[in-house]
């Protein structure tokens, strides 16, 4: 029994998950599920296709290169059973998992950090530009900072017993 | 070859059924069609094409029955006289020379009739011509229908001939009828030939086939042949004399010892003496059947003469081959076919003696010296009288003994699962045999999952080492974290500032929702100036609030708006009542004046058809004209009590009063 990956998604398929298609020349395509099967059958490209491993890697929002990864080969040479080494594995291989997934996501938090100063920026640039709608250019010249004006209304007792009503 | 196989005759027709053929095949096979009306070489053409092409047919036709028939010249003379025998030579001769003036008539009468047809000048006379072809035609065939008659039940016959090949090994059996050939050829062949006690069950010739030596025999049975002229004998008895004269076979001549036939021994004798001319060149064996009856040894001392008479003749087949003294072997022996005591003897004899016979032949023809040049048999030359066996070592010898040994001491896992309950109790275990560093891990049950990972790729011999030198790597990378946290402390906003931007945001957003609006509705929307507002959109009140709210003072635009909004009339109208009141009164003004600018400032039922200016009415005609459309288009709902344009409920869908029964006119498809 092996764990798969999908051909299409590159999520793991689980034995009796799924469908698997050989091709003419012989190449095995496996999926996961009928949504990676159909957009398979759509002539669709993973890498072009936003929630696919293969694209998120291609276009650098996932970690593809670590050494965690070497960890996990496919080998085709069996190993003669070594009860200590398989006891280590199955150790290991919770360890690994830990800190590859750490990895991962400080990569994701890395990748999203610099758009704070951006943001910020343009705060500064729409504050700049717009202020205008929400204070009159002469109590600008006034007071400089970015402060709202306070509202100073000369109404008459009916009228402001209204306003909470109109406004 | 036709020699062995008269069963690929065709089958030749019956006279009536042999015109009908010919004739519905012309029907069907050639135009039918024709009237008076076409040219007359067309009309010719027409019978004439009728015409021949029975002849054709029936020429073929004839042609396959003399083809097939055999000649009884070209065949194997075995053949050629066994169908004598059976059909008489000459009437056979007969019947197919018939069938071949036959076809020369037909051809002859087609030919004469062609061309009578071709000067035939009308389609009368063509018709008639070509009936009376067809008709000559016909009758030359019923003249001759006996002669197919006799000619398919020859064909029958021949069909059900034995196939028996004139030159293979073959072995024949005759003798007096009831001694014994029939249930002989039953023991050592797979025929079933009849077996009864009266003479002449066997009335024809009957093959079977043995094995003797890797070489198949030929075993013909015959019927049995009585003592009589040979000008006498009836036809059943000429097939076995046929059969005698003409195949070059082992012979086996019967013997009834004990007599129950019905025949002496002398009687036999006699047979014998009369037919060995027969037995020229053949191997003859005698054998005495029905020794559980009468033993050889009890037999009276004329009839063992007899006996002894009949071997001496047989011997004198023998001799010739290669002086074989010992003779007593092939040529007189017993059996019973009953109790099956000597019966393989006899037929091995027989066999052996055919195939010496056939060997000695082919020796002396010249054939057999090509294939003799080409083979030579090596044999080294002995230098000394010396024995030498085969050299097997000690060593060799003692292996094989012990192995022999072991194969019976080893246990098998066959032997392991019968112990343990059978096949569907015990299970054999696969992991018995493992070479593993410790004993103990053979029974281990490892996973092959472990998280949604293959185990099978992780397993490692160093893995361990690499484990460790990953942790030492990300011991170092988390510390250079916590450094990188520190730094990113960028410019933030003051809350004044981010107030204002969600200000600044939120005036944004209401802007473009009320120019979605806006667009979403232009066409819809009459297009009415602003001084026309009906809705009041544009207050004094308003601009006052959007104007403080941007933190200016609004009192003096709004003085000034609301100084230029009044109508002249409205305010030189209480002027015109009290000039003085005015100057007098400003706080207080005239209370008739307060009335009517309170009054002037709430809003008044108008009447119905009157056009307001912010509505987009042309006039009032208008305006009247487009409500009553409005109450209109909502009357209809309203009687079906619809909330509105869009309520197409239908409180029940299939009600029973008009789904039920059936309609005596009209049609159902409205429910």
């Amino acid at each position: 029994m092996r764990i798969e990956k999908c051909w299409f998604c590159s999520s793991t398929i689980y034995p009796g998950h799924g469908i698997q298609f050989v091709r003419n020349d012989a190449k095995i395509f496996r999926f996961c599920r009928s949504k990676c099967h159909k957009n398979f059958k759509m002539k669709r490209n993973p890498r072009k296709v936003k929630w696919t491993k293969a694209y998120r890697r291609l276009h650098g929002k996932d970690m593809t290169q670590d050494s965690t990864f070497e960890f996990e080969r496919k080998r085709n040479r069996p190993e003669r059973y070594d009860r200590n080494l398989t006891e280590n594995t199955l150790k290991a291989i919770k360890t690994i998992d830990k800190v590859r997934s750490r990895r991962e996501a400080k990569h994701i938090e890395t990748r999203k950090k610099g758009k704070k100063a951006q943001l910020m920026r343009e705060a500064v640039k729409e504050l700049e530009q717009s202020i205008s709608l929400v204070k009159a250019p002469s109590v600008l010249k006034e007071d400089k900072s970015y402060t709202l004006p306070k509202i100073k209304v000369k109404v008459s007792q009916e009228e402001a017993k209204n306003q909470p009503m109109e406004e | 070859m036709v020699q062995y196989n008269f069963k690929n005759i065709t089958v030749v027709p019956n006279g009536k059924d042999f015109i009908d053929i010919i004739l519905s095949r012309t029907q069907r096979q050639t135009p039918t069609v024709v009237h008076k009306g076409y040219a007359i070489s067309r009309l010719r053409q027409f019978y004439m094409r009728k015409v021949k092409y029975t002849q054709t047919n029936y020429y073929d036709k004839l042609s396959t029955i003399i083809d097939e028939f055999p000649r009884l010249d070209d065949i194997h003379p075995f053949y050629g006289d066994l169908l004598h025998v059976l059909y008489n030579k000459d009437h056979y001769k007969l019947a197919l020379g018939q069938i071949n003036t036959a076809r020369n008539l037909i051809s002859k009468i087609a030919k004469d009739y062609v061309r009578l047809l071709k000067y035939g000048d009308s389609l009368y006379r063509c018709k008639c011509l070509k009936v009376a072809a067809l008709g000559r035609m016909c009758t030359v065939i019923k003249r001759v229908a006996p002669s197919l008659a006799y000619l398919e039940q020859i064909r029958q016959h021949m069909a059900r001939l034995p196939s028996i090949d004139p030159n293979t090994r073959t072995i024949l059996i005759c003798g007096y009828p009831n001694v014994g050939k029939s249930s002989f050829i039953n023991k050592i062949t797979r025929a079933d030939v009849d077996v009864q006690p009266y003479a002449f069950t066997t009335k024809s010739l009957f093959v079977g086939h043995t094995d003797y030596k890797y070489l198949r025999y030929q075993v013909i049975d015959t019927p049995g042949i009585l003592d009589r002229p040979f000008e006498d004998r009836n036809i059943i008895e000429m097939c076995s004399i046929t059969a005698l004269a003409h195949l070059r076979a082992a012979v086996l001549f019967f013997l009834d010892i004990s007599g129950s036939c019905g025949y002496t021994i002398a009687q036999q004798a006699a047979l014998f003496h009369s037919i060995k001319s027969l037995f020229m060149n053949k191997p003859l064996t005698i054998v005495c059947n029905k020794t559980d009856l009468q033993p050889l040894e009890g037999i009276s001392e004329e009839d063992k003469k007899l006996v002894m008479e009949m071997k001496a003749e047989a011997m004198k087949t023998v001799i010739g081959q290669g002086g074989e003294p010992t003779d007593d072997q092939g040529v007189l022996l017993t059996m019973s076919t009953l109790t099956e005591d000597g019966v393989i003897a006899v037929k091995n004899a027989a066999c052996e003696r055919l195939l010496d016979q056939r060997v000695e032949i082919k020796m002396k023809s010249k054939k057999i010296n090509d294939c003799l040049n080409r083979f030579h048999v090596a044999i080294p030359k002995p230098r000394d009288q010396k024995e030498r066996p085969p050299c097997i070592p000690q060593a060799v010898l003692e292996a094989k003994a012990k192995q022999a040994a072991e194969k019976e001491k080893r246990k098998t896992e066959k032997d392991l699962e019968n112990e343990n309950g059978g096949a569907g109790v015990y299970s054999a275990s696969l992991k018995k045999n493992y070479i593993l560093a410790n004993d103990e891990w053979k029974e281990d049950v490892l996973p092959e999952i472990l998280d949604g990972h293959n185990v099978y790729d992780f397993i490692d011999p160093d893995i361990l080492q690499r484990l460790e030198e990953l942790e030492q790597e990300e011991g170092l990378r988390q510390a250079e974290e916590v450094d990188d946290d520190f730094e990113m402390d960028g410019k933030e906003l003051t809350p004044e500032e981010q107030q204002a931007l969600a200000e600044i945001r939120k005036k944004k957003s209401l802007l473009i929702q009320q120019h979605r609006i806006k667009k979403s509705t232009a066409e819809s929307r009459p297009i009415v100036p602003r001084k026309f507002d009906k809705d009041k959109q544009f207050t004094t009140r308003r601009m006052g609030r959007q104007l403080s709210a941007l933190g200016l003072d609004p009192s003096k635009a709004i003085d000034r708006a609301r100084s230029r909004s009044r109508g002249r009339k409205r305010e030189r109208s209480p002027d015109n009542e009290c000039g003085d009141a005015m100057d007098i009164d400003v706080d207080t003004p005239n209370k008739k004046l307060r009335m009517r600018s309170r009054s002037q400032s709430r809003s008044v039922s108008r009447p119905p058809g009157e056009v307001v200016p912010g509505e987009g009415f042309k006039d009032s005609a208008q305006k009247v004209k487009a409500q009553k459309l409005a109450k209109k288009s909502s009357k209809k709902r309203n009687k079906d009590a619809r909330r509105g344009e869009a309520d197409r409920v239908i409180p029940t869908l299939k009600p029973k009063h008009l789904f039920s029964g059936k309609r005596s006119t009209g049609k159902t498809d409205r429910r």
